[in-house]
Parts: structure tokens; sequence; C-alpha cells
């Protein structure tokens, strides 16, 4: 297997049938500057988790740089776009940049801790010297991204539009402090203003269901005979609204060709009023689960997952919102046929805007398949967590909707080649010490409340959960985050029609984002999942078939089972 | 001209209204989360996949 990096020319050099393991990188300017902003934004998020010093970049640049380079390319995309000179790109630039990034690393986790030892007497000034590495490293990453001769191509073509970037960055510098302050203040906050509403409201909603509920408006507290919560004027909706806010206004750049304007900017309101409204529901329902079912489940898994079912309910309505209604949609959803034409026989206008429709809905036919028992499993475990106190008692409805979900796809799922070979089962072995060798290293077997509840239960309900709890990790699991992961994401990174796709032509970078995907999704261990993403990837690609990435993952999933119920390890699950 | 104006400095507003909103919010995640930022990986992607499956085309 070889390994060859080369920049992509363009659509026309876009290959789908590369033999070779190739690092495609994008050609043309645009995409350059794209490149740029994306590894910035990856690499601050990788190493604000890993040395935990809050957003790894130094702060006080961020709202110029960001509002700067959002104006430059907004206002600059179609000169940008019409750049098509293919660049190259200068590795020995990004090597700077990673020197310094692995200086600020080194700095961090060896020179501070031994300063601190030794007593050094300017450990302030000495803590900044990470970030100033970090710092440091953007201006190679810019040159290897972006030459430095055609830095000056891009300012003379887009000039004057580089100043008024850079005008809007100075305002959003300013600004940017001034509108927190707006927030934090005690007296104009429309937190504040927020929290009385909130108060209010949940009372009037409480005392519909429950009379002998009492409110204290000076404290903000809200009690029932069992139950008291104080709400906070964070807990009054607003991170819910910056969401919806975030949220609606990414959709609707992303919608903006089939949507109408200015309508569409009118679903925002309602899509606010609804998150805050549901904030409410959120809350009055807290108080009544509290009061009624349990204080533990109301405070543990309700009070944690409860905000993002609302939010994930007000988003999906919008986006259907954005697609159905008729007087926000550009093209209409159903063309009719002709007066005169039976059923089903078209004049070319309809056709083609049907055509269009189509072209709109542009994701494969085949997304269902693979996406839907990763996502059954998502909601579920929403679900079940939202019932739960410190012991997740649902589990079994992951194992029992991904089960349904698998089984009404069957039919789309027999035509995936499930055989495997040796590979698999080696690379489940390989990924299930890597898994728990950090932790076995770093602290032996972790204390979890999770054997401390299961033993609570009948010998009975006991046997029934372990069983649930293995049967998904061995079964549902694997097979559905294998296709969403390696059969879905990593094949749609390279073409919209991913189900044409071999999965023995999966690149480097696909697979890369993939497995860091798959990773994050898995909280602490992050990186032992990047790691496992990638194995189940090399294993899938050895000979292009999905059986060879469901068996190792559920060979790694059984092997972590029998560990957990051997050694009693129970923060592995 | 006008519409011009409005097409880039609507985008430009959302963002500075995304962000600082954002900001203020996201100070608070340290003490009360309304929405548990522990669990924002697992939720978002539930939302994106739910997007994708909803935009995807019918078999013909």
């Amino acid at each position: 297997m070889k390994l060859t990096v080369r920049a992509n020319p363009g659509p026309a050099g876009k290959s789908l049938s590369q033999s070779a393991f190739s690092l495609t990188i994008p050609g043309h300017l645009l995409g350059r500057f794209y490149l740029f902003a994306g590894i910035v934004a990856v690499e601050d998020l990788l190493l604000s988790r890993m040395i935990n010093m809050g957003l790894a970049l130094p702060l006080h640049p961020f709202p110029f740089a960001i509002m700067s380079f959002a104006v430059f390319l907004g206002l600059g995309h179609s000169s940008l776009k019409a750049q098509r000179e293919v660049i190259p790109f200068r590795f020995g630039f990004l090597g700077g940049h990673l020197a310094c990034l692995a200086a600020a690393v080194c700095f961090f986790f060896f020179a501070l801790p031994a300063l601190h030892l030794v007593g050094f007497p300017y450990l302030l000034a000495a803590d900044s010297i990470p970030k100033a590495f970090i710092g440091l490293s953007i201006p190679p990453l810019a040159l290897a991204c972006v030459p430095l001769h055609a830095w000056i191509r891009v300012f003379r073509v887009t000039s004057p539009l580089w100043v008024y970037a850079a005008l809007a960055g100075v305002c959003a510098g300013i600004l940017s402090p001034l509108s927190q302050k707006f927030w934090s203040d005690p007296v104009t906050a429309p937190g504040q203003f927020l929290q009385i509403a909130t108060f209010h409201s949940v009372e009037s909603a409480l005392r519909f269901f429950m009379p002998d509920v009492s409110a204290n408006a000076a404290t903000y507290a809200i009690s029932t005979p069992r139950f008291s919560v104080l709400i906070y004027a964070p807990c009054s909706g607003i991170q819910g609204l910056a969401l919806v806010l975030g949220f609606t206004s990414v959709w609707l750049w992303y919608c903006r060709k089939q949507s109408r304007f200015p309508q569409a900017l009118l679903l925002i309101p309602c899509a606010l009023g609804s998150i805050w409204l549901l904030n409410i529901v959120r809350i009055s329902m807290l108080i009544l689960i509290g009061d009624r079912l349990s204080p533990a489940v109301a405070m543990g898994g309700f009070h944690s997952e409860a905000g993002w079912i609302t939010f994930t309910a007000v988003a999906l309505g919008f986006s259907m919102a954005t697609e159905r209604l008729s007087w926000v949609r550009k093209t209409p959803l159903s063309v009719p046929s002709p007066v005169g034409f039976p059923a089903g026989v078209e004049t070319g206008e309809a056709a083609g805007a049907r055509e269009e429709l189509r072209e709109e809905h542009g994701e494969s036919p085949a997304t269902g398949a693979y996406l839907l028992p990763f996502l059954a499993i998502l909601a579920a475990s929403l679900v079940s967590k939202a019932a739960s106190g410190n012991f997740e008692w649902l589990y079994p409805l992951r194992f029992v909707v991904a089960a349904i979900v698998l089984w009404h796809f069957r039919s789309e799922l027999k035509k995936l080649d499930w055989r495997f070979g040796w590979v698999a089962p080696l690379t489940g072995v390989a990924v299930f010490l890597v898994w728990v060798a950090p932790f076995r290293w770093a602290h032996g077997s972790s204390a979890s409340p999770l054997g401390s509840a299961l033993a609570a239960l009948s010998p009975a309900a006991r046997l029934a959960w372990i069983a649930f709890r293995v049967a998904a990790a061995v079964i549902t699991v694997p097979i559905a985050e294998e296709l969403a992961f390696r059969g879905y994401l990593a094949r749609r990174l390279v073409d919209r029609e991913f189900d044409r796709i071999s999965f023995s032509r999966l690149t480097i970078l696909p697979v890369a984002v993939s497995s860091v995907a798959f990773g994050l999704m898995h909280g602490q261990h992050w990186m032992v999942g990047i790691v496992a993403g990638l194995a189940y990837a090399l294993a899938l690609r050895w000979r292009g078939r999905m059986g060879d990435a469901f068996a190792a993952h559920a060979v790694s999933n059984l092997l972590l089972a029998a560990w957990v119920l051997s050694r009693g390890d129970w923060a592995q699950w | 001209m006008k519409m011009r104006f409005l097409k880039y400095a609507l985008p430009v507003l959302g963002f500075a209204l995304v962000t600082g909103t954002s900001a203020h919010a996201l100070a608070f995640f340290k003490n009360v989360p309304e929405v548990d930022p522990s669990l924002a990986v697992g939720a978002l992607m539930l939302l994106v996949g739910s997007l994708a499956v909803m935009r995807a085309r019918r078999r013909k």
C-alpha cells in the first residue's frame, strides 16, 4: 500500500478510482481558504480538549479574525472562486506549523510543571508561552495552504475588499465585549428579563396541575411539598435560544437557493419562541417528575437530556418548515399535471421542475438504510437517559429500537458483503487491547456507579439488563455504527452518491474525518475511539467488505464486554 | 443596490448575533447546563443525520 499526496486540480480531476491511499488537497484558492479555516478549527478543538486551556488560541484576536475571515470569504466568494489556477501546497511551512504546535504541547506538558516545581518567579508570563507558540503556528499554516505569491494576487484581485473585512473585524472586536456586557449587566440584562418571564410562566403552568405549588419571586424558587428548584438566569432559555439562533442562521444560509427571502427569515422568531416555550415545558416537567416520580430522575437524566431533546425537535421542525411551507420555498412541492394531460404525462416544464426537486433533495436514496439504525440508537439513548437517574435502566430500548430498524431495512442490508476474513478478528483483538491498555496502566479499574446500581437489582433483572447490554454491544451497535461511519460518512465525504463508491477505494482524508467523528462520539475515550475508527476502516478497506468492519467491531466489543464482566471494570461501559 | 447590500449585510448581522449570544450562553455552561455540553456530540450527530435522511431522495 503506497501513500501518495497530491493536490486535487478540481472537478475535472476528481477521481474515485485511485488504487493508492491518496490525500486529496484542494488545488484552487477558495478550497485552500476553506482548508485553512478547517485545519485551524479542528486543531483548536483538539488542543483545547488535550491540554485543557480553554480555547487554545489566544482569545483576543478571535472576534476580529472570525469576522474578518467571514466577511472576506462572503463578499469575495465569486472573485476567489474565479481564480482557477492550481496552487502548490507548501509542506515545508506545514512542518513549521506542526513544529510550533509540538513546541506548545511540549512546553505545556513538560516545561510548565517543571517551572512550577522549582518555584519560577514569572509563572504568569511562562503560562502564556504555549499560547504564543500556537499563535506563531498560524502564519506558517496560512503560507502552507496559500503561498505568498497567491496571497499577493488575492489582495490585488479583491482590493479593496480586505479593507472592509478588516473594518468589520475591528467593529466585531469592539462590539463583542460591549454586547457581552449588555447581556451580563444586571440592570439591563435581557437574561434577567428571561428569568422573570420564565419564572412566572413555569409557576402558571404548574398551578394548572398542582394547585399547592409555592413560588418565591425574591429567590426565584418554585417548591412543591416534595421537590424544589431555583430558576437561575442560565436556566431561562438563553442557551436554547443561542443554539436555535445558530442553527436557523446556518440552515437558512445552506438553503438560501431554495428559500424565499425575507419570508424565510420570519421562521427564525417562530423557532426562538418555540424553544423558549419548550424550556418552560421542560422546567415544569422537571418539577412534576421530581415531585411525582423521582428527584434523582428529574435532576439526573431529565435535566441533562431534555434541553437537547427540545433543541433537536425545534431544529428538525424548522428545517421541515423551510422544506414544506410553500410560501417559504421557491420551488413548489408538487407540480400538477397540466390540464388536458392524463395523470403521469408531463410537459417539459413540469418534468424540469420535478428534476430540479430531485436534485434539491440530493442525498442518495440509500441514506436511510445506512443512517437510521445509528440514529435510532442515538434517539433511544436520549430518551432512556432522560428517564434515568444514575442508572440507565431503559438501556434495552436501544437494542430493541436498533433491531427493529435493522429488520426494516433487511432487504437493503442483504445487498452488502457480510463475509469476513482473518484480518477482522485480529483487528478486533488489537482494538480491544488499545482500548483497555491506557486505562489499565493509568489507574487500574475505575470506579463507576454502574456496578453498585446493578448489584442493587434483583438477579433476574440484573441478568436481563446485562444480556441486552452485551447483545447491543456485539450485534446492533457494531452494525449501526459501521453503517453510519464507514458505510455512509466516509464515502459521503467523497461523493453524494456514496453507495456507488467501492470501500477499497476510500482515501485517507474521508477515513480520517469519519474516524475523528467516531472517536468524538465516545466521550472520554475519544482518542482510542479515533484509533479504533481508523483500524475498522483499514479492515474494511482490506477487501472492500462491510463484513470485515462489522466483525472487527463486534469482536472488540465482545472482548470488552468479557473484560468488564470478568473484572468488574464498569467504567469501560 | 439595496438588495445587494441586504444580501451581504444580513448574514454578517446574523453571524454577529449568533456569536454574541453564543458567547453569553457558553459562559453559563460551566455552572448549570440547560443543554449539557458533554452530550453535544451525540445530539448534534442525531440532528445532522436526521437532516441528511430528510433530504434523501425516494427510491424510484
